[in-house]
This record gives C-alpha cells, structure tokens and sequence, in this order.
C-alpha cells in the first residue's frame, strides 16, 4: 500500500514538467494569488523542525510548545503583513538582502546574504537528514535496498526529487508544491488527532493523565523552575515572542519570498495575515499528537496490546514521564550508524528516549495500511516543502547578491536564469554535506534555535530602525550587526544549560551562568543579541552621516507616503484581518493558559 | 502560467481518496481496522478527501478565463500589478 506515496510523488512531477515555460525563477513573476502564497508561506516554514520537532517538543514539554505558533510565530506575522510588507513589495527589492543594499549599503547586504545563505543550506541539510534518518529507522525501504544504504539512498532521492521541480520551475514549482503539502499534510495529520483524541477519551483525558504542566501553556511561567521548558515568561515573551520570532517572520528571506511573489501590494500584505490563521490552528495537528503519544500507553494497558509492542518510543515517552519536567541531559548523542539497534543511555544509566519519533509512530500505531500511506506521505512533504524553501531562497540571494553583485555584474537575464538554476544545484549538494555534519542534537528544534538566534536574532533590530528611524546610517546598521551576532557568540561562549558539556552546547569560553535548559539559553541569547545590535546601531548612527532623505523615500516608514486603501472595503483592508487575528490568537491562549 | 493550482490539487486528492476508499470498500470488517479502533479509516476519510478534490477541481476549472485562452491573463495585461 505504501506504492501510492511513490505515485503521489509522481503526480508532483508530472506537474513539475507543466511550468517549465514560467521563465520568472526567482519571483514567480509576482503573479501569484494571495491564498496560494499565504498556504506556501506557512508550508515552506513547515519543515522537519515543524513536524518532528513539534511533536516531539509536544511530547517532551506538553501544551507549553504551541507558544511557538501562538507567541512565537502568529504576532510576527501581523506584524510584518500589515507594517513591513509595503517596504518589501513597494522598493521592488528582490530579496531581502537587496532591501538591506537599498536601505543602507553593499557592506550591510553582503553580511546578510552570506550568513542567509549559510543558514539556508544547513536548514535543508537538517531536513534532509532528519528526513533520511526517519526512512531508516521505521524501515520504509526495507527489503528494497540493503539496510547500510538506506541513509544514503533517502539523502539522494529527497535531494534529487526537490532538485527537480525546483529546477524546472524555480519559485513558482516550489510554491505550488508547497500548496499541495500543505494540504496533504492536514489530510494526513487530520484523521490521525482525530483518532487519537477518540482513543484517549478526547481533551479531558488527557488532561486527566498527564500533569498540569503539560496541558496549561502559561501554567508556572512565573519562574523557570516550575515549568517544563525551563524559562520564565519574560524570556519567553522577549525571547521567543519578540526577538526570534520577529526576527524570523519579518527578515527571514525564505518566508518573505512567498509573500513577494504575490500579484500586488494588498496581496502580498494579505499573504502572512492569511497564513496567520491556519498556524494558529496548526498545534492541534502537529502537538496534539505528540500529547496524545505521550497519554495513549498510560492510558490503555489491556487492549491493543499487540499495537503497542509496535510503538516503542511511545512506551519510553511515557516512562520519562515521572522523570518531572527537566529534561534528559549529558546525552550519548546520535552519531554514526544512528540505529544500530542498541539502546542508548545516558550517564545514569537512564535510557535516552527519541522524542523525535513522536508523530512517526502515533501514524503507525493508529493508522491501517491504506491510510498510512497517506500518513507518510504526509510526513515526507512536510521535509520536502521544508527543504524547497530553503533552496529557493538560497537560489535567489545566491544570484542576486552574491553572484550578481560581486562576481559577474554584467551578465544577461538569461545567464542569470543559469546562474539560479546552477545555485540550486549547488545549494542541494552543499545541503546534503549540512546533512551529514547535524547530528549531534537530539532534537532537532534545539540545532535551529541555536543556528536562528546567533543569525537572526540582531537582524530585527537593523530592520526595525532601518524602516521606523530614518536617521539610521550604513555604517550603524552594519557595525550593530556585526556586534549584535559577534554578542550572541560570546552569550553563548558564556553560557551553558544545565547538565550539559561544553562545546556546541555553549560555554566554550568559560561558564559564568547556568541556564535550567537550553531553550533558555537560546532565548536569551537572542534578547542580548538583539539588544546589543539595537545599541550599537543608534549609538555609531548617530556619529556617521545620514543619507539624503530624497533617497529613502518607499524604503522608510516616515518618507514613505501610507498605501492607499480607500478601494478596499473595510473587511479587506490587511489592518482589519490583522486585528481579527489577534483577537483569535487571545481566544486561544485564554482557552488554554 | 496558465495552471491553477486548484487543478493538481483536486487531482491528487481524487486519486488519493479515490485509492482509499476503494481499498476501504474492500476491506470492509478487516482486522486491520482494530488498530484504529474499529473506525473504517480508510473509507471514511477516503471519501472525504475525494469529495474535497471534487470541489477544488471543479472551483479551478470554473474560472471563466479557463475557457477564454485567447484574452491575456490579469497579470499579462501591461505592466499589471507590479509597482
């Protein structure tokens, strides 16, 4: 039954072949309607980290994860769709990086589009090999490849089927697809919470097994000791809330991307606020089951217990549960041969459990064959539409400020064209090289926390300033770049969660402060950063010389004339959605606070 | 451009659900359902998925420019949208 995924995948790239025509690679010819962008802008974000990590976080921690939708994601949306869109749509820029040019200077882009681009590749390699590592470890291509292989294969078929529709179609192939994983991701994921819910007596019986903790998002937020993520609510508003998650959804290339392909400026603002609204509903698919997992063995002992003896890591989640909130550290992390079948432990003796195969095995557990198929079908779409984002991202500000602006300035449209499809070549091959290198995290969320907030995170202050304070300069918003990630680098040399070693955890300077977990760690890594970028900017802008404000005019907030709206009837204006999104998102956090 | 994307996506979900449901059918009262806990998954689900191919293949064909290949599309009309 497992066939039909192969044919879904086929479909994909009989479609593929359809758009070769579109010669617009890059931006899709911003012609693109706003629902089909907005459903792309949420898919390209919904990558392993959303999926695996979700489930897994959800497993882990409880409820407490969907603050990363509905503080960490759903805000900065709004934001950046009702106040930053018109900056982005209205310069014409055609990447991010190439606003920074416009803005401020070629110094301040280049920063930003090699780190981008660095960045871009190690998060499809995380996809990739999270992808790989899953196909091997629930034995997909079992009997069909010999065992030692299957790694390898997984790595090259992900890399080759994503190579090719974006290849062939560039933007508008990835975005299409990422409207159509999109979809199958919640017809995959639907049923399975549905039945899931069905077998643990619904939302009350899971608040019945598992402690409070895990079911109330802001239940002793207060301080960090008395709830599951270890950080107290200032972190978390800060942290999280603000700094990352702004920094992600409002400078992150790989989402503004989707919104820039829209077909105008109310669309493309319309595109993050449409998105907003399925993210908000998103935990219910992707954290619901790793709750769910965590209650089911709790919960039914006698029946099915031939299902159960199948789903190992939803008995070890269960067992780390009276373990309380604090996390499993000093772990054997995952390296070489990944699964050779010898349980691991930590260095208690205690086993270290794979919270990242939450989701996994809840689909093998609930679903008979048939719809299991769908399940991973699911699944896999979900690490591709990750994947796609990152490498048409990585396309574009590879040829435009890369190549374009420092190694052939004089080349033809046509070459270009080359030029982006070569960068999608060699942004998969340097993918699969990322792949290889992650895998000393155990959960892969923690890895792009830590990569987002020493890149992202001083981002948004420079974009902040650079929109609302015209004075801001070139040389400011560079050097408080520069200082915002090189504070974020010391922060993290400085600092080390709880029970960890050393190294790539952080403290690789010395240790002078104790984070209770890593999460913590990397909020606040992002809050110094950012705070440091902010100061240094203001401070070095206001001894250089600011640009003549004729220059800045669609660029800056305040010489920038408001878009007009009086065609738009009041319900379409962006701020009248914005607002509905909030007042729903404040719906939700009091249901589940 | 001409491809709205409404058109793959019911396909998908018509061949998908299609294959499900049909499996579904067949397997009727199997002992495969026990994992789900007795709900004919496959069935059930399976239809709703080919009823929302249905609705999204019908919507994408709809569009009145579908039969119209001759007048330029919005966004081929001039400079169009881009500002």
């Amino acid at each position: 039954m497992l066939v039909y995924f192969a044919f879904v995948l086929g479909i994909g790239f009989a479609l593929k072949r359809y758009m070769r025509t579109s010669n617009d690679f890059f931006l899709a010819g911003r012609s693109i309607p706003a629902w089909v962008c907005g459903l792309a802008f949420i898919s390209a974000n919904l990558g392993a980290q959303e999926v695996i990590g979700m489930g897994a976080s959800g497993a882990k921690y409880g409820i407490v994860t969907s603050h990363f939708y509905w503080i960490g994601a759903v805000p900065a949306m709004v934001f950046v769709g009702v106040f930053m869109m018109p900056f982005y749509y209205g310069s014409r820029a055609r990447s991010v990086p190439e606003y920074l040019r416009m803005r401020f200077d070629e110094k301040t882009r280049a920063v930003n589009a090699f780190s981008f681009a660095i960045m871009t590749v190690f998060s499809s390699g995380i996809s990739m090999y999270a992808m790989a590592l899953l196909i091997q470890t629930l034995g997909l291509f079992h009997g069909i490849i010999p065992d030692a292989y299957i790694f390898h294969v997984s790595v090259l078929l992900s890399a080759v089927i994503v190579l090719g529709y974006i290849f062939l179609g560039g933007l508008t192939s990835a975005i299409y697809n990422e409207v159509l994983q999109f979809f199958l991701i919640v017809a995959g994921f639907g049923p399975l919470v549905w039945i899931g819910l069905r077998n643990v007596g619904g939302w009350e019986g899971i608040k019945r097994t598992l402690p409070v903790t895990m079911t109330r998002s802001w239940h002793g937020m207060e301080h960090a000791s008395t709830n599951s993520l270890g950080v107290e609510w200032v972190g978390l508003v800060m942290g999280l809330g603000f700094v990352l998650s702004f920094g992600y959804w409002c400078t992150d290339f790989l989402v503004v991307q989707r919104a820039m392909a829209a077909d105008s400026e109310e669309s493309a603002r319309r595109v993050p606020l449409i998105a907003a609204i399925p993210k908000m509903f998103f935990p219910f698919l992707v954290i619901l089951p790793g709750l769910i997992a965590v209650t089911v063995t709790s919960h039914m002992a006698a029946p099915s217990a031939p299902a159960a003896e199948r789903a190992p890591a939803v008995n070890a989640a269960h067992q780390a549960l009276p373990e309380g909130p604090g996390r499993p550290h000093g772990l054997i992390p995952v390296k070489t041969d990944p699964r050779s079948g010898k349980p691991e432990f930590d260095s208690d003796g205690n086993p270290v459990y794979n919270y990242d195969l939450a989701i996994p095995v809840m689909l093998l557990h609930f679903f008979p064959s048939g719809i299991l198929g769908l399940g991973l079908t699911a699944l896999l779409a979900s690490f591709m539409s990750g994947m796609a984002g990152n490498v048409t991202a990585f396309n574009t500000v590879w040829t435009y400020d890369i190549y374009q602006a420092y190694i052939n300035k004089r080349g033809t449209d046509q070459h270009y064209l080359w030029m982006g499809r070569m960068a999608t070549i060699g942004g998969i091959v340097l993918s699969i090289g990322a792949a290889y290198a992650v895998t000393s995290f155990n959960n892969i969320m923690d890895a792009l926390q830590l990569v987002f907030s020493l890149v992202n995170a001083p981002l948004f202050a420079t974009f902040l300033l650079g929109m609302f304070w015209k004075r801001t300069t070139g040389h400011g918003a560079f050097s408080g770049l520069i200082a915002g990630t090189g504070a974020a680098l010391v922060h993290h040399g400085l600092t080390l969660p709880v029970g960890a070693l050393p190294g790539l955890h952080g403290g690789w300077i010395t240790v002078i402060h104790g984070y209770p977990s890593d999460m913590a760690q990397n909020f606040w890594t992002a809050i110094f950063a950012f705070s440091v970028n902010l100061i240094v900017t203001v401070l070095v802008s206001l001894v250089t010389r600011p640009r003549n404000e004729a220059e800045l005019v669609g660029l800056v907030y305040s010489l920038t004339p408001k878009p007009v709206e009086e065609h738009l009837s009041w319900w379409q204006k962006p701020a009248t959605l914005g607002i509905a999104v909030l007042v729903m998102l404040v719906a939700l956090n009091l249901i589940f606070r | 451009m001409g491809l709205d994307i409404r058109v793959p996506l019911g396909l998908i979900f018509l061949f998908t659900g299609g294959m499900m449901s049909v499996y579904g059918l067949f397997t009727r009262n199997s002992a495969i359902y026990e994992k789900s806990m007795g709900v004919n998954l496959n069935l059930g689900w399976g239809l709703m998925m080919v009823a929302f191919g249905a609705v999204m293949f019908f919507f994408g064909r709809r569009q009145k420019w579908q039969d119209d290949p001759v007048s330029p599309r919005p966004w081929e009309r001039g400079d169009g949208p881009r500002r």
